[in-house]
Order: structure tokens, then C-alpha cells, then sequence
């Protein structure tokens, strides 16, 4: 089986360590931005597998970003989670033009980000 | 002075002598000169004349008794305390003392009259006074008050009101209040409950309106007033200008949503981290060491930021106790750079530091003081991107006796319409919000710290894209 790389985005270093460091653990390639446009920059170079990204960041932000990608044809496909703070809503249409597929509150769990991960790409 | 009664008595007695002269002549033919025929005749031509001047006397006297009563009654018109007529004349006797009682009563009706009437002015004056002092409780109300009539028409209005829903205050009458406002929903909100006719209910009701060229928020009492039956009363409306309240519930709202926000984010450090210790996904005992360290700098940073809202909140309410005592500003300053200092490295952020010697003191509470320059630090850390530097300087002046604490990062800095701003409460600098999120606490509690604490200053320097310097003067003890 190829090896997925998965796309980290978040402006807090350490919850990009961390999540980064358990998939790797886990046997997933992970790419490390910390904020929206070097996300953007950082897919188009080498098209993940799965994004994982959080909704507060400086430049371009989290939904923004997986609408940008979503657009571009390339990536139609890729699914995205969004990491964000707990009784942040996004709006029906929102999440339809962005490929956001799950939505996971912080303070997270790197084990239940583990099991999401797996079974998004398992889809 | 000739007697009226003397004069009759002389007629009388002359009549008589007449009569029985017409009667019984021969009587007088005994009396010497009497047979004189002609004697006879000037004796009776006499009499008579006698008679009628004695009549003609009469008559005057009474005339003239008659004016002087005249004139004395006309000298008592007006007069509240007539002086009693008098008068010699027997027969205007009775007329004398009929006019005097009547003199009298109406003397005494008269100044019952005049009693009754000082005393209604007495009443009115003061009815005047306690409306005078009526309409001032009003005026003076800094809330807007408006009072109508059944007929929808203004009575009475103070200056709020007025400058409040931008109408001219006129002394004359009762003006329609449809023409007079432009606030047509109050107009109807009004005329409403005039309608409604609940005496003594009372209707509160949340009015938008402009007002001074803003859009502001009134809460609005409506109360009616009792009339008579068939009309009804009045309206009283009292408008509370509560749009700085309905600021500030807001602001409140969006402040607990920010602390949880801020909360949350050392917290998610924290979580993470002990959950990969627990599953073993620490490399090594080096990669476990820098988990520790982590989630110790993140609980640490989740203290301060719940000490710093719970400062805030005590400050504000009174309940701290300040504790002066001699401070080296030195030490605090070495302290808090010592907590900042792992922050800073996780943002590859040097730390400079040029620091007067320790023995510059000021008198001073040692945890406020440690609390502000700790929140300056960390908001220097906080805005300066990766490989910025913070410079740490403080700076003594002997003659004025003042010690400056500066901190000065090579930060995004903060945009001049911000400046003057920035202390205040809950302000967060729009520009800044993507790089950093805050409470809107920390310089505002900076301030209260060293200001009205201390007595000291707080100032700040900036330019956008290069940094700024944020600054801290205390007196030397």
C-alpha cells in the first residue's frame, strides 16, 4: 500500500507537532504549514492525500483554504477535516463547496484524530 | 345754633295764637293795643310771616343735616373700617344708625372678602411653587420625559427629551405630538397605550430610534395617567438611553467567548501531549522530556491567562488588597523574562536585555507589578513573527526619580487611529486579530497596575510593519 501524505495546517506549533509526530507514528507521510497560504502552496506542490487543517488561521483561513483547493480540479477529491473551537458552525453550503468531510473539536484527541484519519481515507 | 325743635315749638305756639285769633277775636280785644283794628292785622300778617320762616328754617336745617350725613356717608365708601356716622338731627337719627349698621356689615363682608382672598393667593402661589418644583424634578431628570394629553398633544417636556428625539422645547401649550417628533413609532407607541387606557399598568418596550445622528437603543416606559372617565388620561413616557448598556452586554458576550477561545488553545496543548505519553508515542526519553516541557509551559500560560481574567475582575470589583512593599524593579523584571523566555524560544524570538542594577527599588506591590511587565512581555511575544526580537531595557533617572521599564519587539506594530485606544478595556486592535488572539485585558490591567495603583505611567510607541515599544514608569522609592 502507497504510503498517504497527509497535509497539517495550523498557526500553533504545537498541535502541528503534535498531529504530525502520531501520524507519523502511524506510518503517514506529513507535510507541515502553519498557515493558510503556505497550505495552498505546499498542496499544489505535492497534492496530499487528506488535509487536515484548523479554522482560525492569519492569511488565508481554514474554510477558505479547503474552498480554494476545492475549486481547483486537482483537488476535488481530496477530503479535508477541520480542526475548530467547540460550537463553531459552518453553514450547509459552506462545507458542500469544500470538500470538509468531518469536523473535530478542540481540545481534540490524537487518538480519535488517528481513527478519523483512517477511516476518511478508508472511504 | 337754633334748635329745630325750638323753631317747631315757635310755629306751633305762633299757629296756635293764630288759630284762636281766627276763633275767639274778642280774647284779644281784652289785651292792651289789641282793639287797634289794624293792630289786629299786622299781629296776624306777622304770625304768619313768623310761621313761614319758622317752617323755611325747619326745612333747611334738615337739608343741611340731610348733605353733611350725605358727605359723611360718601367719605366712608371704601373705607374697611368705617368711623360710625353722627349727626344731631333727631329725625335723621334712625336714618344715622340704619346706614351705620349697614356701613358696618358691609365693612365686616368686606374683609372677610379680602381675608379669603389673600388666602387663595397664598394657596395659589403655592400651587404655582410645587409645580414650579414639579417641572424642575423633570427638567432636571437626565432621563428623556414626555407627558400627553388624551388628545395625543405634548404638555410638558424636559431637555433630554428634546436634544434626545430632536424637537425644540416651546412654552406655549399643548403641541401635537405627530407633527412635533419624527419618531413615528414612538408617536404610535404612545398614542397605543393612551388607547389601551391602563391605569395605573405600566408597558416597558425596547425603541431603536436615531437620535444625535446615531442609531441608539431606549428602553421605554409608557404609564398612563388618570383622567376622567369619558377621555381618559394622558401618557407619561420615560426614555432610558441604553445603548452604552446593550454595548456592553455585548461586549461582555464576545468577552466570554474570546476567554474560553483563549482558554482552549493551551488546554488542546495540554491534552494532546498527555494522551501521546500515555499511548507511548514518545520517541525517546528526549522527545519525552520535551512533551513534559511542553505541557508545563502550557499549563503555566493557562494560569496566567485565568490569573489575569480573575485580576481583572477582582481589581475591578475592589476586592484586591494592595501590598507595598520596596521593589527592586530588577528582579521583577529578570523573573518575568525568565517565564517568557520558552514562549519566546518556540518562536525563535531572541531576548534582549539591558537591565539596571538591582539596587534601584521602588515602593511598590510585587505581584502587580510582576503581572504587568509579565503581560507586556507576552504581548510582545505574541505579536512579533518568527526570528523577531524583543529588547528589554530599563532605565533610571536620578533627578526625577523615576525608574522606565521599556519593552520593545520587532512586532507588526500598531496602526496610529489604534494608539491612543489600545489601554482601554476589552480593545483589541482590529488589524492585529489574525496574528494574535486576546482577551482585550491585558493593557487595560497594565494600566490600572501602574497607574492607578502606582501612580505611574504607562505609554507605547509603534510603527506598523517595523514594532513597537511599550513602556512602564514608576517613582524610586
Amino acid at each position: 500500500m502507497d504510503q498517504k501524505t497527509i497535509l497539517v495546517a495550523d498557526d500553533e506549533t504545537h498541535i502541528l507537532n503534535v498531529v504530525s509526530l502520531k501520524l507519523r507514528n502511524a506510518g503517514f507521510r506529513v507535510l507541515c504549514a502553519r498557515d493558510g497560504q503556505e497550505a495552498l502552496e505546499l498542496a499544489q506542490q505535492e497534492q496530499p492525500d487528506l488535509l487536515i487543517t484548523d479554522h482560525n488561521m492569519p492569511q488565508l483561513s481554514g474554510l477558505e483554504l479547503c474552498q480554494k483547493l476545492h475549486a481547483d480540479s486537482r483537488f476535488d477529491k481530496m477530503p479535508a477535516i477541520m480542526l475548530s473551537a467547540r460550537g463553531f458552525q459552518l453553514e450547509e453550503c459552506d462545507t458542500a463547496a469544500s470538500g470538509i468531510v468531518m469536523m473535530i473539536s478542540k481540545p481534540f484527541s490524537p487518538r480519535q484524530l488517528l481513527a478519523a484519519v483512517d477511516q476518511v481515507l478508508a472511504a | 345754633m337754633i334748635r329745630r325743635t325750638q323753631v317747631l315749638i315757635a310755629f306751633s305756639v305762633a299757629m296756635l295764637l293764630s288759630g284762636i285769633a281766627l276763633v275767639a277775636p274778642e280774647l284779644y280785644q281784652k289785651l292792651p293795643l289789641m282793639d287797634d283794628p289794624r293792630f289786629g292785622n299786622i299781629a296776624a300778617a306777622t304770625l304768619v310771616l313768623l310761621g313761614a320762616t319758622a317752617g323755611l328754617i325747619a326745612l333747611r336745617q334738615v337739608g343741611r343735616n340731610t348733605k353733611t350725613l350725605c358727605r359723611q356717608i360718601d367719605a366712608m365708601i371704601g373705607v374697611s373700617e368705617p368711623s360710625p356716622l353722627q349727626t344731631n338731627d333727631q329725625m335723621l337719627v334712625s336714618l344715622t344708625d340704619a346706614t351705620n349698621r349697614l356701613l358696618l356689615a358691609n365693612a365686616r363682608s368686606l374683609a372677610e372678602s379680602k381675608r379669603k382672598m389673600r388666602e387663595l393667593e397664598i394657596q395659589l402661589k403655592v400651587v404655582q411653587l410645587e409645580r414650579e418644583h414639579a417641572e424642575s424634578i423633570i427638567q432636571s431628570i437626565s432621563d428623556a420625559v414626555l407627558v400627553t394629553d388624551p388628545w395625543d398633544e405634548l404638555v410638558l417636556a424636559n431637555e433630554s427629551a428634546a436634544r434626545a428625539l430632536g424637537f425644540k422645547l416651546s412654552p406655549e401649550g399643548r403641541v401635537p405630538l405627530e407633527g412635533l417628533l419624527h419618531d413615528q413609532k414612538l408617536v404610535s407607541l404612545i398614542r397605543e397605550m393612551r388607547a389601551s387606557r391602563s391605569q395605573g399598568g405600566r408597558r416597558i418596550v425596547e425603541h431603536r430610534t436615531r437620535s444625535g445622528g446615531e442609531d441608539r437603543t431606549f428602553k421605554v416606559t409608557l404609564s398612563c395617567l388618570a383622567g376622567d372617565r369619558k377621555e381618559g388620561g394622558g401618557v407619561v413616557a420615560v426614555l432610558h438611553d441604553m445603548t452604552r448598556e446593550a454595548e456592553v452586554a455585548q461586549m461582555k458576550n464576545d468577552f466570554v467567548s474570546h476567554v474560553s477561545h483563549e482558554l482552549r488553545r493551551p488546554l488542546a496543548s495540554i491534552k494532546a501531549y498527555v494522551e501521546m505519553l500515555i499511548d507511548g508515542e514518545a520517541g525517546d526519553e528526549k522527545q519525552k522530556g520535551e512533551f513534559y516541557d511542553v505541557i508545563q509551559n502550557e499549563a503555566n500560560r493557562l494560569g496566567r491567562l485565568i490569573d489575569n481574567i480573575l485580576d481583572i475582575s477582582r481589581i475591578e470589583s475592589g476586592v484586591v488588597k494592595i501590598n507595598k512593599q520596596p521593589l527592586s524593579v530588577t528582579v521583577v523584571v529578570k523573573e518575568s523574562l525568565e517565564i517568557i523566555t520558552p514562549q519566546a524560544n518556540g518562536k525563535r524570538i531572541s531576548v534582549k536585555d539591558q537591565i539596571a542594577p538591582a539596587i534601584y527599588q521602588t515602593m511598590a506591590d510585587k505581584d502587580m507589578v510582576h503581572r504587568a511587565v509579565l503581560n507586556l512581555l507576552s504581548n510582545a511575544v505574541k505579536y512579533t513573527p518568527e526570528g523577531g526580537t524583543i529588547s528589554v531595557s530599563t532605565h533610571v533617572d536620578e533627578t526625577a526619580k523615576l525608574i522606565t521599564i521599556r519593552i520593545a519587539d520587532t512586532g507588526v506594530g500598531i496602526p496610529p487611529k489604534d494608539l491612543p485606544y489600545v489601554f482601554d478595556k476589552f480593545y483589541r486592535v482590529e488589524a492585529n486579530n489574525r496574528m494574535a488572539k486576546g482577551t482585550g485585558l491585558g493593557l487595560s490591567l497594565v494600566k490600572h497596575i501602574v497607574e492607578t495603583v502606582h501612580h505611574g505611567r504607562v505609554f507605547v510607541d509603534s510603527t506598523v510593519g517595523q514594532g513597537s515599544t511599550f513602556g512602564i514608569e514608576l517613582s524610586l522609592c
